[in-house]
């Protein structure tokens, strides 16, 4: 008996020592230091906690609109109120709260549930969250000031321009947005990287847990789908603020362009909202049914078509502006669509309960609600597809029903239910199913009281965005129903909170894997330990956990790879994007101030640019470029990071050590992004030239051919003496590596020099018409292109000279070149598109 | 010997998008083509369908829709050969090229019966 025991003791002892290593290098400072943390487990958690604040100033803002309607011709509130109220109230729940507790919920689940320790880009994480919570405040603090936005959440212009709307509404919700958007994109890029680089071994595309396929699209559709609000943002504040008439008629403008700008955003907004959510039912759906999804495939196939099809729908939004029946069809067919890969989803989950069976426990109770609601709204949004019968109901309380049903029945149904899911491994105790029934049953019927009912109101003809109507228009009923239903809702959200409240003191202890889930995050303690898994497990099926159900004991008891801290490195594997198949040991970045302070001097841009203190924001601005280069400095070799040893592991190695580390994936998709902005000033600037009315093109091209010719050759020089010496770095030579970067970076300088001329001698007219006002926006995106390129490689000369950079250290030249790849195509689009075409079409065109 | 383009394979990842990217591009560019030739040269209403916009965009709709066709034709060939991984991958893609197919069939039909401009 004591042979036996004994080496149960030394594996026990071997383990704690395990533990308490990676315990030093993982664990969370405390007091102000929590300020620095980078985990992703806490800024999941910090995430949710901000966003479920959020929720309720919006819910707040929901209510006080519901008293108003509740009567005919109140005066609780007055018109102006009213519109702000209604604004915030969209711009919160959809800005403030859905996608961020979504991504939190991603930022918290994923790396678990794909066996690995934290995301690719700790302190990325921590940048998003602090940009997220500084936006969120200074949007909010308008209604304090009362001066918040009024012109609806999606701000057409040209109400929202400065003629309409001179005050600072419009420009708290354009500044505060775009700051939050930094947050969405950093999710974005980080959570799309993660999950193609950093699974476990083995963990092949095939064998991915549902959700994190929904998570990798809706990814990538922020990725895509964010910068041309930003876009949008960005050129309308430029006019409100500097008067770049980029929407106004008389001046070559046209206010549509800023429709096409949000709904480009917009409309996949809602899928990025939808798909998270369809992936938490996808995720808990076969564990209540106690059977695998039926039609993993046909799931996935789903998803991924909805990724694209919800990007060819935006004009649908638009059509009563009087566009052509043809291009409306397109936009009809195509909205028509995208219904079938939903329904696909739908079908998988039926048959899933079908052939399954069955536990009817809380989070099913969510569920079902969630596929009564959303069905629903689903089948009332092809209705909506179709164009008479849009015509009929656009901008009435039918279309806002739509819209509630779509997104809080496809959305916040399934959140709850992962929520009442997913909390026992957070707190480590079980929810309680009494409160939890009556919360659900609260918040279900509130809510069909609520928007079912305002269906027949918007039939009836009732304008959405009116602040009060007469009793003789007959809506007086309804809109009593509506009201009484949103308070009932409110109370069954109260009652979830009373739960949320008293779970920490009052809920059950949770046994382990409590309900007999199949996936990796169930493997863990419960709440898990900073860096999740004690060693990082194989993957040989996608439900690790039903077919070994002691693989969380033995991950904990370090049995599996990477079961050692002792070097104190963060390390995470990576792995190749198809078959999981493990390539490097990637070693993450540790706590650091970076991020907030980075954010925290954004915010004063952010201020100084709202109250028009330029000479700040500039100033500001250029510090913080300043502390994200000096953040980017602590990688690789960087004595922070990972110094160069003669120790080092080699099978597999350090991903610094290596070219194609997972730095080229992050730069490639944060590329993407900068594309998808990129493409969006082309369509604004091809959009204006063909149906602007007023448009002007000069009869000769105010920029200089033999500038634009010369910026473009220095640069490409610079590009070819830049591959050509990292194909001599790959082959092991690393002769004069730091004064070769040196004299590519100054011909990075004299293409930006060049780019000056050109912008000084064009002698532009920005504030006189679209067209000039255009050339600068595009002028200067290449010249903050041009000069982060320049400034890039100069810092690769210093890295090289330090010895942070070389033949053993190959990887980050490779992910500079990237970018100056990017740099050189969208000069020479630009150029054609800006200096040869318009000559070779001509003026006036 | 012709060298193999390994994009083109039917397992790559690439060939889980590529279908679908083909979609967008033939979506923008009806869109766009469109809106380009409503601003500056529209047709005559009274032309109705059988104008020189429809005719281009419907020449590119078939040839879009052809090598659609054959990608799903080549990705289910491929599907029923292989096993495992490869399967997988090829029976995704096949999927996917099969729906964009569909998808340019759908939203192109329009381009028989509606004038352009009107």
């Amino acid at each position: 008996m004591s042979d036996t025991q004994a080496p149960g003791k030394h594996e026990r002892s071997e383990s704690a020592q395990l533990h308490r290593e990676l315990e030093v290098v993982w664990r969370n400072p405390r007091g102000w230091r929590a300020l620095t943390v980078v985990n992703h487990s806490t800024l999941g958690l910090r995430f949710m906690a901000t966003g479920l604040a959020f929720f309720l100033i919006g819910g707040v803002l929901a209510m006080l609109i519901r008293a108003q309607l509740a009567l005919p011709s109140q005066a609780f509130m007055t018109p102006d109120i009213y519109h702000q109220i209604t604004t915030m109230h969209g711009t919160v729940m959809m800005f403030l709260f859905a996608i961020p507790v979504l991504e939190g919920l991603a930022i918290y689940l994923i790396p678990k549930m794909l066996g690995t320790r934290d995301l690719l880009c700790p302190r990325l994480t921590a940048f998003g969250y602090w940009c997220y919570l500084f936006g969120g405040i200074i949007l909010l603090s308008s209604m304090a000031l009362e001066m918040a936005p009024d012109s609806g959440w999606f701000m057409y212009t040209p109400l929202s321009s400065g003629e309409y709307s001179p005050g600072k509404g419009s420009d708290f919700w354009l500044l505060g947005i775009t700051f939050v958007e930094i947050s969405a994109l950093s999710a974005g890029v980080e959570l799309t990287v993660s999950i193609l680089r950093t699974r476990a071994d083995g963990m092949a595309l095939h064998r991915m847990p549902l959700f994190a396929w929904y998570i990798l699209v809706m990814a990538l559709m922020i990725v895509v789908g964010f910068p041309p609000l930003i876009f949008g943002s960005v050129l309308l504040e430029l006019e409100r603020a500097a008067g770049m008439p980029f929407f106004i008629v008389e001046q070559g403008g046209d206010p549509i362009l800023w429709q096409h700008l949000f709904w480009l955003f917009g409309h996949p907004e809602v899928y990025i909202i939808f798909l998270p959510a369809a992936g938490i039912v996808s995720t808990l759906l076969p564990v209540f049914a106690r059977r695998p999804i039926v039609g993993y495939g046909w799931a996935v196939a789903a998803v991924i078509i909805t990724g694209f099809i919800s990007f060819g729908l935006w004009v649908h939004h638009m059509f009563t502006v009087g566009i052509p029946h043809l291009a409306q069809a397109f936009f009809s067919a195509a909205s028509m669509l995208v219904a079938v890969p939903t329904a696909i989803q739908v079908f998988v989950w039926l048959a899933t309960l079908w052939l399954g069976r069955p536990r009817m426990s809380l989070p099913m109770l969510w569920i079902l609600g969630f596929l009564v609601i959303f069905v629903c709204g689903g089948l009332t949004g092809v209705m909506l597809a179709l164009v008479p019968f849009d015509w009929q109901v656009h901008d009435t309380h039918f279309v806002v029903a739509h819209m509630h049903y779509v997104l809080v029945g496809g959305m916040f149904f399934p959140l709850m239910a992962g929520f009442v899911y997913w909390l026992p491994l957070v707190s480590g105790r079980m929810p309680s199913e009494r409160l939890g029934r009556l919360g659900f049953w609260l918040t279900f019927l509130g809510f069909n009281l609520t928007f079912l009912i305002m269906h027949w109101t918007g039939l009836l003809g009732m304008p959405r965005r009116v602040y009060t109507y007469d009793s003789a228009m007959g809506w007086d009923i309804y809109n009593l129903i509506s009201s009484v239903g949103g308070f009932m809702l409110s109370a069954g959200i109260a009652m979830v909170l009373l739960d949320l409240a008293l779970h920490w003191r009052f809920g059950r202890p949770a046994p382990p894997n409590p309900w007999g889930a199949d996936t990796l995050e169930w493997g863990l303690s419960m709440p898990p330990a900073p860096y999740n898994f004690a060693s990082l497990p194989t993957i040989k099926s996608r439900h690790p956990l039903w077919d070994n159900p002691a693989l969380g004991d033995e991950m904990a008891r370090g049995e599996h790879a990477l079961a050692d801290a002792s070097h104190g490195r963060r390390e995470i594997l990576g792995g190749e994007v198809l078959t999981g198949r493990v390539r490097e040991r990637i070693h993450i970045p540790s706590n650091s101030w970076w991020p907030l302070f980075a954010a925290l001097v954004l915010a004063v841009v952010c201020i100084s640019l709202l109250v028009r203190l330029y000479p700040l924001a500039l100033g500001a601005f250029l510090v913080a470029v300043a502390m994200l280069l000096r953040w980017a400095w602590e990688n690789g070799g960087h004595p922070i990071a990972a110094p160069l040893g003669d120790d080092e592991p080699t099978s597999p190695p350090l991903h610094s050590r290596t070219r194609g580390g997972p730095a080229r994936f992050t730069m490639g998709v944060s590329l993407i992004a900068d594309g998808a902005f990129f493409h969006s000033l082309l369509f604004g600037w091809f959009y204006l030239w063909s149906v602007s009315p007023q448009w002007q093109l000069p009869e000769q091209s105010p920029l200089d051919p033999m500038l634009l010719i010369g910026a473009g050759i220095a640069f490409a020089l610079g590009m070819l003496w830049l591959e050509r010496r990292l194909r001599r770095l790959y082959a092991g030579d690393e002769t004069r590596l730091a004064l070769a970067f040196y004299l590519i970076a100054a011909l990075g300088g004299l293409h930006v020099l060049l780019l000056v001329a050109l912008l000084w001698q064009a002698d532009l007219a920005p504030t006189d018409n679209a067209h000039d006002a255009v050339l600068v926006v595009s002028l200067a995106y290449l010249l903050v292109h041009g000069l982060l390129a320049t400034l890039l490689m100069a810092l690769q000369g210093r890295r090289a000279a330090l010895g942070y950079v070389g033949v053993r250290l190959p990887m980050e030249p490779g992910v500079v070149a990237l970018f100056w790849r990017y740099q050189l195509g969208i000069y020479a689009i630009l150029a054609v598109s800006l200096g040869v075409l318009p000559r070779v079409i001509g003026g006036g065109a | 010997m012709m060298r193999r383009v390994l994009w083109l394979e039917t397992e790559h990842p690439m060939q889980l998008v590529l279908g679908l990217t083909i979609w967008s591009l033939w979506f923008v560019t009806a869109y766009g083509g469109l809106s380009v030739v409503c601003a500056l040269a529209p047709p005559a209403p009274e032309q109705g369908a059988l104008t020189g916009i429809n005719l281009v965009l419907g020449g590119l709709t078939l040839v879009t829709l052809g090598f659609l066709a054959w990608m799903t034709q080549r990705c289910m060939a491929a599907a029923r050969r292989k096993r495992g991984r490869l399967r997988y991958m090829s029976a995704l893609a096949g999927g996917l090229y099969l729906f964009s197919t569909v998808s340019v069939a759908f939203v192109g039909l329009p381009l028989l019966m509606l004038p352009p401009c009107l």
